[in-house]
């Protein structure tokens, strides 16, 4: 597959439910490799319906095709970048509470020491490298 | 920002839709323009600028 035809296909509405069904049917091959199949069916079930969703809705929704990929432009790619910041923010701050807890626990603080590590790292990795590039 | 998009749209007789797609963006996104929800990139700025016939500082005003 090309560079642009799989930028085509990123964008188009197939790009959500297919990734979907592909997560779904790599859960449901660990689990099963873990012993426990009947929650891989759970995961592909699950993830097999929100794609289906994705794909029905995403005909009325503007919010579902950016989601989906089907039509973004500039203002939507903003959006998403908006979007994944807060979404960043919210699992920082869970793994802040979270290694807090553990800490006042007594516990170690794995793996919520080096999560957050990376976060911080990636965080000013990407920073200088968008600073070098601008 | 303030800007003349719907004026010049309804002055040459065009639904957002058509020209969502003469400028490759979604309709949702030249309504937001035009209700100063959304500033337009550069690029989207200029090629609106040059769909009219005017110039950007025409169809954009920042100090309003």
């Amino acid at each position: 597959m090309t560079k642009g035809s799989w930028c085509g296909f990123t964008r188009s509405k197939w790009f959500l439910p297919a990734f979907s069904l592909v997560l779904g049917l790599v859960m449901l091959a660990v689990s099963w490799l873990g012993g426990d199949p009947g929650q891989g069916l759970v995961s592909l079930a699950v993830l097999a319906g929100f794609g289906l969703v994705i794909l029905l809705a995403g005909r009325r929704s503007e919010t579902i095709r950016g989601l989906s990929g089907e039509g973004r432009d500039e203002r939507f790619a903003q959006i998403d970048l908006q979007a994944s910041a807060v979404a960043g923010l919210a699992v920082i701050v869970a793994l802040i509470v979270a290694w807090l807890v553990a800490t006042a626990r007594g516990q170690s603080g794995e793996p919520y020491d080096w999560l957050l590590a990376i976060a911080g790292l990636s965080y000013v990795l990407a920073v200088g490298w968008f600073r070098w590039r601008g | 920002m303030k800007n003349k998009v719907r004026e010049l749209r309804v002055k040459h007789y065009l639904a957002q839709g058509q020209l969502a797609e003469a400028m490759g963006v979604s309709r949702q996104t030249i309504n937001s323009i035009e209700n100063e929800r959304y500033t337009p990139s550069l690029p989207l700025a200029l090629a609106l600028a040059r769909y009219f016939g005017v110039t950007v500082e025409e169809m954009f005003d920042d100090q309003g």
